[in-house]
């Protein structure tokens, strides 16, 4: 034996696949220390013999190491510091600690170090072999693209011909009446007059129809009176506010962010009520998309109609509807999440695609990589979360131009003495200059968002009468009046020093620095104390503010600087250092005083002047959006963990979808392109869906395999080709369209020839519409008609939301003042949505918690849902109104029993149900009017064909 | 004309649907049973068959919001005395970012600790009436659980959801979706609200992308303990007359040309809506309770939280007792904070201890006594621990490296602890455990494969345990 072992470590082994040579000593090390590890430790999952391999790494054999599984090499021969497995058995990455259980001991970690740091030896044997592929199928995009159906081009279908033409108004009803003659089967009978009636109320504006709106269908007996109808329906302004909602569960729209105090969205309002302004005014939807994706870049933005303000950049707010929680202690997996969160709306809202199935690992089925979904966020990198000020009348834009105009005159009427602006001290020993502004104009890779920075650095009169002349080298958030808002905004840089310091003057302005896009410091500065000077106020002269405290934390995390005149006030910034040293250096003299200057005439009349136009500046109105930031390419997070970085991709499309790179503009045209053939697919689906209870691909938001096909493909591509081609993008011609087809009109009855037997066999799930779909409403839509039938319904459109309703069950951190019983009488669109404090009446009745997006809510039938409308005292106290209403305007039994049916269930009762509600009027009189027809009316509202539609 | 169809039934929901689905003809209920609204006809929470034989049957989630201190509770840790005071960083090593960003020293338990029962187990002196002989050889302890996070919200959503994030179902969503409940007029995840929602709100309990009927419902402990659970009307009588003649209008229109199961089931929701009516104040009226009973829950206690919490473990046994699937308690407000001391420590943990200590004795006692015990599955624990080392100078700050929770009831192995942290309580080195293998073992004991228990959601296959999770053999029976 010792002869044996003397013998192996005179012997130097060739190992294969490297030319590195090995002392047999090593090997022996190995055998010993390593090995018998690796068998106990590692192998259950590490293995070609495992069960089920994890991480597609195999570490029983040098050969495998060296390859190495998702996170790349397990071993750097030579060198343990840079190997992965040591890296993963030191528990450094807090992703990747291995063995998942226990850690191993240090002298057993040490053996490893040492083994690699030798060579990583391993005796000359067969490379063993998984069998099969290791259990998964490599992924292979192309392959998946070329067999999966929603990729493909529209198939330029036709309408199919028919047996029976005369059912058929629009192409869309040869395309359903083929597929039923087909199988033998027939439409239902046309549903009654007043039942459609009813239906395409609900489906267009999410209310039922008044008296009068009653009162006019019915005495237009004209060919043209359903027409007549839906275009009155689509003029409505009640229109948008019931498909923006729609729009609002895809966007996860919210008002607070959630966590654990709620803290507010600003501006969120704005985004609802740009929706539906967008769906009132028929946008067609792929400038709707580019709004969304990109609204603050186009560069002929979309304009209010009335009010001539910049529409488009309102869309892109729809970004920033996620959670977000105070002091992460992990900030850059906080950003992470985030993005997924925004990754998983953008995809599946616009393409109906799990782009975000792809953060850890390519897709499991779809044809989406890894990369992919990291070229994604690399736009998301490259923005910048924002408030803009919405300028009515485009008052503030105006009045910049006519200042700067002004001014320009002004500035030549006198010579500031050149003062170049001294830096103070000389630079200290580890201390950099961000930026000095001495260009006059804005830097290199700086932005502004609003007018207020617009008039640049030059210097010259301000339009302020107490501190009239600026000097060259500062940027000056004042030089056109305190009213002026806006942001200046820093490229991104690298935190590589824990001092900033910037030399400036303020007055209620933010100095921010958003490190790794991280947003709430404003709220709480907790883990990022220091980062950010809210309100700053310096007494009127200029200072250095240090960012300092915290910042240690982030060196070596990506930032930028904000500078923000939020609305009566102005900021000044004339330098900003990187510097090691806390303290800043001294003010120069310069800037110590106020520039005082004799100005000639007409120079002080002429900034007097246009400090009046300036102070005529309303309060500004603010909006949540995006913008543009520095361009970044991002890394792959290997398995989805941020300390574990892989290649870098830079911002493109997916590549399925023809992946080109570019800026978020050309991505807003890439989605909304005519040929890519999921934008138009997904959103006429997701009408259909509305419409008819059902998409035509059932699985609305996901149009991958491992969504549902559809059930009328056909149907599917000339609706999605006709929308793009013929009708321009235009929701409301396709919404009139399918609303008039005979097929929407059917009545939810089988056809009487059509036996149950046949249907069951047949047609059990009614895929193939043998009639219409019973649809229950939507939690708005039941408190809307509850308003409505009371008479307690304000149809004001937009605005502030009203308070959520509070009961003595909504506890917790974050509590809001609690809203009005009844809402103020506002459509539910306008009930606040807090996250954590959601209405429990719209949540009894699915309307959805926002953490994604949503294209299908689920239809829940829970006795919940009869406790509310049972007991809720809301409920109660309109159908208190509404009794009192139907004394006051009726005087007989009968005409006020017809009203209740009709402006609740759109019919008249029956003779049965008449003289039941008699005998309970009668059993129930108390003498109390109002009281008997209040209860008469609770029991209306209970009644199921109140919520659910034929 | 009064046919009474709201007076207690002797008939199940689930016979009456039979029943009310035969008036429009049996095959064509087959066809619209298959229609889109399936899901929405068959009951949600009528009862399952687990995946194999359960151990338990009921769930009572005793979840102690803020994360209890383990060095302080049931983690002895001699090495913390020893070093008192000193420098955690030259101690202990090399720190991982805390919450609030405050270390101080080193920092021993303030409470001595003593081995009880015939376990051995260690326990401070904060839990009295826990450490009890009988008790205490009932808990099985985990002494090396981990989370993800070290934020209340997100290790709260991952405690309850595992995930960190809103809108994922709850626990004991969960266990509705995968086993239904024994309980008609009762939901089958009852949460007992002892005062302190949990930073990240309702969503804790909610049912995320799992159907309504299995969110979590937030019981008070009060006379209305739910909403709408009071009829408006001004008597019993004049609600029932407009019930029947709501149920006659109904079903007057389901003739006509309503035939739809999702308007049939909507109808039925009414009796079964009647029915809590009468089933939810049957729960709160403890008036059969004894006087030793309630004293065992310390009902008589001094301290107002001792007994607050006491109402809600007495309900918790009510509920088991009903067949009500998950059952989660709260904490009562008003102890300086929920468990989350981050300041005042001796203070707040021992209020928050005196709370949950002697009802909790109480219940496991109660439910032994009535052989309860081996059928309910007790979960105690915290979204985190605690450090080792000071916050400031009086608190501890979040730990999601180590902490302790237990278990105790059906299918626990009483008396045994497995795992364990180092030598100053900051990170589990012994027999990790995640939130995920928690759920797994909770799935488990009721019978449930957590691998199997899935609902397709956005193209994927959900589960609770989402990729991961391994049941805890070691703590099992």
């Amino acid at each position: 034996m010792m002869r044996l072992l003397h013998a192996l470590i005179l012997t130097w082994f060739l190992l294969p696949g490297t030319a590195v040579l090995l002392r047999a000593g090593d090997v022996e090390f190995f055998e010993k220390k390593v090995r018998p590890v690796l068998a106990e430790k590692c192998y259950k999952c590490h293995s070609t013999e495992s069960e089920k391999l994890k991480g597609s790494l195999l570490l029983d054999h040098r050969e495998h190491m060296l390859t190495g599984g998702e996170t790349g090499a397990a071993i750097v021969p030579g060198d343990a510091e840079k190997s992965l497995l040591i890296e993963s058995i030191r528990y450094g990455n807090e992703d990747l600690q291995m063995p998942p259980k226990e850690k191993l001991s240090a002298e057993i970690v040490a053996d490893f170090a040492k083994w690699i740091d030798e060579g990583a030896a391993w005796p000359d044997e067969p490379v063993p072999q998984r069998e099969g592929s290791g259990g998964e199928e490599a992924f292979d995009l192309k392959k998946r693209f070329e067999e999966h159906w929603s990729w493909r081009d529209f198939s330029n279908s036709e309408p199919p011909a028919v047996k029976n033409p005369d059912w058929t108004k629009s192409p869309v009803d040869q395309f359903v009446l083929a597929k039923l003659e087909e199988k033998g089967l027939r439409p239902a009978e046309e549903a009654d007059r007043s039942i459609w009636f009813r239906r395409v109320h609900f489906d267009l504006v999410g209310l039922p129809p008044t008296r009068e709106q009653w009162g006019e269908f019915l005495s237009d007996q004209s060919p043209q009176a359903k027409e007549n109808a839906v275009d009155r329906l689509l003029d409505s302004p009640h229109f948008g506010e019931k498909w923006a909602r729609h729009w609002m569960d895809l966007v996860r729209y919210a008002e607070t962010y959630g966590h654990e105090f709620d803290y507010p969205i600003a501006g969120a309002t704005e985004y609802r009520d740009y929706l539906i302004r967008a769906f009132n005014n028929d946008v067609p939807y792929d400038q709707f998309v580019k709004e969304h994706i990109a609204g603050d870049l186009l560069p002929e933005p979309r304009r209010n109609p009335e009010k001539g303000f910049n529409e488009s950049i309102l869309g892109t707010g729809f970004w920033y509807f996620h959670e977000a929680t105070h002091a992460p202690t992990d900030v850059l997996a906080n950003e992470a999440d985030i993005m997924d969160n925004q990754i998983d709306v953008f995809g599946k809202s616009f393409l109906g695609l799990t782009v975000s199935c792809a953060r850890c690992h390519d897709h499991k089925f779809d044809a989406i990589s890894t990369k992919d979904y990291y070229a994604m966020t690399a736009y998301l990198h490259a923005s910048a979360r924002q408030e803009v000020v919405i300028d009515e009348n485009r008052v503030r834009e105006k009045t910049a131009a006519d200042l700067i105009a002004k001014k320009r005159d002004a500035d030549a009427l006198f010579k500031l003495p050149v003062q170049k602006a001294q830096v103070s001290a000389p630079l200290r020993e580890d201390e950099t200059i961000f930026e000095d502004f001495e260009g006059g104009t804005l830097p290199e890779g700086w932005s502004t968002t609003g007018e207020a920075f617009s008039a640049g650095s030059g210097g010259g009169v301000r339009f302020q009468s107490k501190a009239p002349v600026a000097q060259p080298g500062v940027v000056d958030s004042g030089l056109l009046g305190k009213k002026q808002v806006g942001i200046l905004r820093s490229p991104t840089f690298t935190i590589e020093t824990d001092f900033i310091h910037i030399l400036t003057k303020s007055e209620k302005s933010h100095i921010r620095l958003i490190i790794d896009n991280y947003q709430m410091a404003r709220f709480s500065a907790l883990l990022f104390k220091g980062t950010l000077h809210n309100n700053l106020d310096t007494k009127g002269g200029f200072v250095w503010k240090s960012l300092s405290g915290n910042l240690n934390k982030y060196r070596g995390h990506k930032a930028y600087l904000e500078f923000i005149d939020p609305e009566n006030g102005e900021i000044l910034v004339d330098e900003i250092r990187f510097s090691t040293h806390p303290k800043p250096p001294a003010v120069p003299e310069a800037r110590a005083k106020p520039v005082n200057q004799n100005l000639p005439a007409p120079v002080p009349a002429l900034i007097k002047e246009g400090e009046g136009i300036a102070n005529r500046l309303p309060a500004p109105r603010y909006a949540v959006a995006m913008a543009e930031g520095s361009p970044e390419a991002a890394n792959v997070y290997v398995r989805g963990s941020h300390r574990s970085l892989g290649d870098e991709v830079p911002a493109r499309f997916l590549e399925a979808l023809g992946g080109a790179t570019g800026d978020r503009l050309a991505l807003a045209d890439h989605v909304a392109a005519a040929d890519n053939p999921l934008t138009a697919r997904v959103l006429v689906n997701r009408i259909w869906h509305h419409l008819f209870g059902q998409g035509i691909v059932p699985t609305v938001d996901d149009f991958g395999p491992m969504g549902r096909l559809p059930s009328h493909p056909e149907l599917l591509d000339y609706l999605a080709e006709d929308f793009v081609t013929n009708k321009d993008w235009s929701m409301k011609r396709l919404i009139r369209e399918l609303v008039l087809s005979s097929t929407y009109g059917q009545s939810s009855k089988p056809h009487p020839d059509l036996s149950s037997g046949m249907l069951a066999e047949i047609d059990p799930a009614n895929e193939l519409l043998h009639r219409m779909r019973v649809k229950r409403l939507t939690g708005e839509a039941v408190r809307d008609s509850i308003l409505a039938v009371s008479g307690r319904l304000d149809p004001q459109l937009f605005g502030a939301s009203v308070p959520t309703h509070r009961t003595e069950f909504m506890t917790g951190r974050g509590g809001k003042k609690s809203g009005p019983l009844d809402g103020g009488g506002r459509r539910s669109i306008y009930g606040a949505v807090y996250r954590n404090f959601l209405s429990p009446f719209m949540l009894t009745f699915d309307v959805p918690s926002p953490f994604g997006p949503k294209g299908k809510r689920s239809v829940s039938n829970v006795p919940a849902q009869a406790l509310v409308l049972m007991n809720d005292p809301f409920v109660l106290e309109q159908s208190k109104l509404w009794g009192r209403r139907i004394v006051e305007e009726y005087s007989t039994d009968a005409e006020r029993i017809d009203a209740m049916f009709l402006e609740a269930l759109g019919r008249k009762p029956d003779l049965n149900e008449r003289n039941r509600i008699e005998s309970y009027l009668s059993a129930e009189s108390s003498g109390n009017q109002e009281e008997t027809w209040s209860s008469l009316a609770h029991v209306v509202l209970n009644m199921k064909e109140f919520i659910f539609i034929p | 004309m009064h046919c009474r169809r709201f007076q207690k039934s002797p008939l199940s929901r689930r016979d009456l649907l039979a029943k009310g689905a035969m008036g429009f003809g049996g095959v064509a209920l087959q066809a619209l049973l298959s229609d889109q609204s399936r899901a929405t006809v068959t009951n949600p929470l009528a009862p399952k068959t687990p995946h194999f034989a359960p151990k338990a049957r009921n769930v009572i989630f005793l979840y102690m919001d803020g994360g209890p201190s383990h060095v302080d509770t049931f983690d002895y840790k001699p090495m913390l005395k020893k070093y008192n005071g000193r420098d955690p960083g030259e101690v202990i090593g090399k720190l991982a970012p805390t919450q609030f960003d405050n270390v101080g020293k080193v920092l021993q338990a303030q409470w001595d600790f003593k081995q009880r029962g015939e376990s051995g187990a260690w326990v401070s002196e904060l839990f009295p009436h826990l450490a009890k002989k009988e008790v205490i050889d009932e808990i099985a302890f985990v002494k090396s659980m981990t989370s993800k996070f070290s934020e209340h919200t997100f290790a709260n959503y991952f405690l309850h959801t595992g995930s960190p994030f809103q809108g994922r179902p709850s626990m004991g969503a969960w266990f509705g979706y995968g086993l239904g409940s024994e309980n008609e007029n009762l939901p089958g995840f009852v949460v007992l609200n002892g005062g302190l929602i949990p930073p990240g709100g309702l969503d804790c309990f909610g049912s995320g992308f799992l159907p309504a009927a299995y969110q979590g419902s937030v019981f008070l402990p009060k006379d209305q303990p739910i909403a709408n659970i009071k009829p408006g009307e001004k008597d019993a009588e004049s609600q029932r007359r407009k019930l029947d003649l709501l149920s006659d209008l109904d079903r007057s229109a389901l003739t006509k040309g309503y035939p739809d199961p999702q308007v049939e089931a909507a109808i039925q929701n009414y009796e079964t809506a009647y029915r809590m009516q009468t089933s939810v104040p049957d729960l709160m009226d403890l008036r059969g309770e004894s006087d030793v009973v309630k004293k065992l829950y310390g009902l008589d206690s001094d301290f107002q939280n001792t007994k607050t919490f006491g109402l809600q473990c007495l309900l918790a046994r009510r509920l088991v007792e009903r067949g009500v699937r998950f059952i989660e308690l709260t904490c009562p407000g008003g102890n300086g904070d929920r468990w989350d001391q981050h300041g005042k420590l001796v203070d707040g943990h021992g209020k928050n201890c005196k709370t949950v200590d002697q009802p909790i004795a109480g219940l496991i006692t109660d439910l032994r006594r009535l052989g309860l015990l081996d059928s309910t599955l007790i979960v105690w624990a915290g979204e985190f621990g605690r450090t080792p080392f000071a916050q400031g100078n009086d608190g501890r700050d979040h730990n999601p490296f180590g902490f302790t929770v237990w278990m105790a009831g059906g299918g626990v192995k009483g008396g045994a602890s497995v795992g364990a942290t180092d030598d100053f309580g900051y990170k589990a080195v012994q027999d990790r455990y995640e939130i995920h293998d928690l759920h797994a073992t909770m799935l488990h004991l009721l019978g449930v494969e957590h691998t199997q228990s899935t609902f397709r959601f956005s193209g994927r296959d959900m589960r609770l345990t989402d990729v991961h999770g391994h049941v805890m053999k070691e703590i099992l029976v």
